[in-house]
């Protein structure tokens, strides 16, 4: 009787001590993610607005100035115009990107032509590239269009490239089970009609995961736009602030916390989206 | 509501794996066929290529009178049910059951916004297509679900169903349409076993309610068996036999369907067959057990089988070998048993031993075997006793190719003949030999083909009987005593034989005798089929055309068939099939084999170089043997013929195999 007392006794520290250890090691994980993320929240709220001026590794002075500053003087840095540049560039990209990435998907998994497994392999090999590879040819080819300098010019290289990443929609639309298509063919469907009517529905998640892909990278590219846009007023974020001068470090890390809100807020709206698989119930598993 | 046909049909894939194999068939209307063999036997890619989904790589599909190879699934006017039912699952049921009517269109005449016709200039209504409206569309669906009894799930989506309500609505979405065939894809395999049972004669009664035709695919021989009209055994893309659920399994026509339809299994024996007078010793291997039966039960096995040197497969059923002490005690084939364990099924008992007593009943050996008893009887184990075999229900197979021996349609009559003086003596007459049939005085075994005795000569029989088999006639004769059996098609001479009042006269095609002497061919039967092997080209020929009232100069294909330097023209139905089978371009480099019977080939002017050998004289019809190349031909004439020949084949009449693949394309 005893025993087995201490016995339960000892498998209730034991779980206490499980317990504890578990928290300390996340507490550490999570400190080390969000301490820059922290750091860059309190340095837009100094009031001296350089990094020189910190004590040591934290601003002095805190206050709301950069902020202010960010949307009001727009003389040298037009912010807010810099940020609606991108919300354009990255929306158009964004939807452009998304119908060709989620065709290019839905062709690959769903027809078979001759030299489809070539082009796969290729596409594959391609985007092992980093895309700033091919920088200069872009900006030649670029030239050539002359669409240097224009925000088209960014919105067509984002759209063409995003469909190199096609493989993970592939494999979603891998998943859903051909009779489907078969059932609706047979029932009278055009190939469009099964994309449109039966296959779209289905891939509600997918979607969402390629929209939200498709939005970021623009939305927080600087390599291309740095390249491609010349006058201050078409710059994008990334390239806008990273035209600061030296002194505006507050001003920067408040204009980085704030394209972040934009991606927050997609996330937030969409993610229910992603997590509820839609093809449940339609065939036996 | 239609009747199919499939003729030829193949299906062979890019790396070359044929799936299905020269699919011939003819489905009549409201029948109920079943695709039944194991997985990976190209029954579900049949099924899909009668549907569309799949692309028929040879052979002629028609669905009514109508060719539909190439044709999309959703003009064929069929529907199919899916294994996994293949729901839609974003819309509710009414949803799925109705798409199929949403997108079609229904012929109306053009009506104003009351639904009062509008009249063309002339009086008269004006035809539309137009799509279902609301009140058709609830009143279609609504029928279907009644029908099904799905009525109260309507607004459901199909993940909040279970698998049998699922299944419903996939049948309900095929039948709502009422299309000209329905196919279904295992629906039931999905199922757990009761309701498995239930959703069984449910299709049926779909069936009996709709009046159309079905062509169901299953694995599960049960399935088949208890919902065809008729089934179709398939085996490595091959049809292995075509029949009625009870043909199938009296008559099995080779040791697959034995085995496959039925459970238990057929036990299968291993043995020889000696004839010895009016009776036949069988013999088991691997034990003991001998048997003797009257030969007449064993008339229709092939005689070369029955000399007690070649192993046959013996099968006998489970319920063709009794233990009961009554039936062993009337028996006259018994064999001893020895008992090793007992199945009790209720209302039967299955009862495992082994005739070779050595061994344990337990492993499927040569010489294990099962027996239905009756319910509730306890058998001891190890203990030995006697079972009666039902020679009736014996199976006979060669073992190697495992087809039947005692076929429901025999081939050949077997005689010994005695040749003098140019006479051959069979079945107690005298019948004078043709010319072509050269053979040196002597006894013989004759090889007479069933379909080689004729209903116009003057040899003197009689009807014993006659049997209806899928179209076939056979017909047991008895001349002077002897048994002959021949085959005709019913309708060709079914009516003149059975008014004949049981008296009749026949005759012999002698070009289709075999005579033989210690199992060498002595004369061997004239082959119908002539092969030529060729190519197939095209020319752009200048051709006169009117267009637009003016004479025009254009250039109008024309395609030829082409063997050994000579050209045939082809008719457009051949190159068209040509086309179809070997997509377009290939067609043209590919080799073919052309082949024609020994009645296509006219003797002409210009045509294909040929060298006559010989004149083979059968009496009433003459033929010559001519030589094109390397080939042989044999061609039939009524002019005497010498020296080198022009031979012009009938094209339309022509088969065509395409020699890489080896596929029929006609």
């Amino acid at each position: 009787m005893n025993q087995a007392k201490v016995k339960v006794a000892k498998a209730k520290t034991k779980k206490v001590l499980n317990v504890l250890i578990t928290y300390c090691i996340l507490i550490v994980v999570a400190f080390i993610f969000f301490f820059p993320c922290l750091w860059l929240i309190l340095a837009s709220f100094s009031k001296s607005g350089s990094i020189y001026s910190f004590d040591g590794f934290f601003p002095v002075e805190y206050g709301f100035d950069s902020f202010k500053t960010l949307f009001t003087d727009t003389v040298m840095y037009n912010y807010p115009q810099w940020f609606l540049n991108t919300l354009f560039i990255a929306s158009m990209s964004c939807i452009l990107g998304t119908i060709l990435t989620i065709l290019t998907a839905y062709c690959m998994s769903r027809f078979r032509f001759k030299s489809r497994k070539a082009m796969m392999k290729t596409t594959l090999v391609l985007g092992m590239f980093p895309s700033f590879m091919g920088t200069i040819a872009v900006y030649l080819i670029m030239t050539q269009f002359n669409l240097i300098n224009q925000h088209w010019g960014l919105i067509l290289i984002y759209s063409a490239q995003a469909p190199m990443g096609y493989m993970v929609q592939k494999g979603f639309f891998d998943t859903i089970p051909y009779s489907i298509d078969e059932a609706a063919r047979i029932d009278g469907a055009s190939n469009f009609t099964v994309f449109v009517k039966f296959t779209l529905p289905m891939a509600k998640p997918m979607l969402v995961y390629t929209a939200l892909t498709a939005f970021t990278w623009p939305w927080s590219d600087f390599i291309l736009p740095k390249m491609l846009l010349v006058d201050r007023d078409l710059y994008t974020v990334a390239v806008g602030l990273m035209s600061l001068g030296e002194t505006e470090f507050a001003r920067f890390a408040a204009g980085s916390i704030f394209i972040a809100i934009p991606i927050i807020v997609l996330y937030f709206c969409l993610v229910k989206y992603m997590i509820n698989g839609m093809a449940a119930g339609a065939v036996k598993e | 509501m239609a009747n199919l046909s499939l003729k030829h049909i193949y299906k062979v894939y890019p790396n070359g794996a044929k799936a299905v194999n020269d699919f011939n068939m003819q489905i009549e209307d409201k029948e109920f066929i079943v695709f039944v063999g194991p997985s990976g036997c190209g029954k579900s890619t049949t099924l899909r290529m009668i549907a569309g989904l799949e692309e028929i790589t040879a052979g002629e599909l028609k669905i009514g009178d109508m060719v539909v190879n190439g044709m999309e699934p959703k003009d064929r006017d069929i529907a199919m049910v899916f294994q996994n039912y293949a729901l839609y699952p974003h819309m509710t049921i009414f949803e799925n059951i109705a798409f199929g009517l949403r997108m079609r269109k229904i012929p109306d005449i053009k009506r104003d916004k009351a639904g009062n016709p509008v009249l063309d200039k002339n009086g008269k209504e004006i035809p539309v297509m137009r799509h279902y409206n609301k009140q058709e569309l609830t009143a279609k669906v609504t029928e279907a679900a009644e029908i099904l009894g799905i009525t109260e799930y309507l607004k459901r989506k199909p993940k909040e169903m279970s698998g049998g309500q699922r299944q419903r609505v996939a049948l309900g979405r095929a039948i709502v349409r009422r299309p000209k065939v329905m196919l279904l894809d295992e629906p039931l395999s999905n199922l757990d076993a009761k309701l498995r049972t239930q959703m069984r004669s449910e299709i049926v009664k779909l069936h009996k309610k709709l009046q159309t035709t079905f062509i169901y695919v299953t694995h599960d021989q049960v399935e088949a068996m208890t919902m065809g009209t008729r089934i179709v055994v398939m085996k490595d893309g091959f049809v292995k036999q075509i029949d009625t659920p009870k043909n199938l399994y009296r008559y099995p026509a080779n040791k697959f369907v034995a085995g496959f339809i039925g459970t238990p299994q057929m036990n299968f024996f291993q043995g020889t067959l000696t004839k010895d007078g009016d009776s036949v010793h069988i013999a088991f291997k691997r034990s003991d057990a001998k048997v003797t039966v009257p030969y007449s039960m064993l008339m229709k096995t092939m005689p070369q089988y029955l000399d007690g040197t070649k192993t046959v497969y013996i099968g006998f059923r489970a319920e063709d070998i009794a233990l009961e002490e009554d039936k062993v005690a009337a028996s006259n084939a018994k064999i001893k048993v020895r008992i090793s364990h007992s199945e009790e099924l209720g209302t039967e008992t299955l009862v495992y031993g082994d005739i070779n007593m050595d061994g344990d009943g337990f492993d499927e050996t040569s010489t294990r075997v099962i027996i239905k008893s009756a319910g509730f009887k306890e058998y001891q184990s190890d203990t030995v006793c006697e079972a009666a075999l039902n020679i009736e229900g014996i199976h006979l197979f060669d073992i190697d190719t495992e087809e039947s021996i005692m076929p429901r349609l025999p081939e050949y009559n077997y005689a010994d003949c005695k040749v003098s003086a140019g006479k051959l003596a069979i079945l107690g007459q005298s019948i004078a030999l043709p010319s072509a049939v050269n053979c040196s005085d002597g006894e013989y075994d004759l090889l007479l083909p069933t379909d080689a005795v004729t209903f116009d000569g003057d040899i003197p029989a009689e009807i014993t009987s006659t049997e209806d088999i899928n179209g076939k006639l056979l017909i047991t004769l008895s001349v002077n005593g002897k048994k002959l059996f021949a085959v005709t098609d019913c309708s060709a001479d079914g009516e003149k034989i059975s008014v004949a009042d049981g008296k009749i006269k026949i005759g012999i095609d002698m070009k289709k005798i075999i005579i033989r002497k210690n199992s060498e061919d002595v004369i061997s039967p004239m082959p119908l089929v002539n092969g030529l092997n060729g190519t197939f080209v095209m020319e752009k020929l200048p051709e006169m055309t009117v267009v637009n009232g003016k004479e025009k100069k254009v250039k109008k294909a024309h395609y030829y068939l082409l063997i050994d330097g000579t050209k045939l023209e082809a008719p457009a139905e051949v190159y068209n099939k040509l086309f179809a089978a070997t997509s377009d371009r290939k067609a043209f480099n590919s080799a073919y084999r052309y082949e024609w019977t020994p009645y296509d080939f006219a003797v002409s002017g210009d045509g294909i170089r040929a060298q006559v050998e010989e004149t083979l004289d059968y009496g009433a019809e003459k033929f010559v043997r001519c030589t094109v190349g390397e080939e042989v031909i044999y061609v039939k004439t009524d002019k005497r013929l010498s020296g080198t020949v022009h031979l012009v084949p009938d094209v339309s009449k022509v088969s065509i195999i395409e020699s890489e693949r080896q596929i029929r394309i006609l």
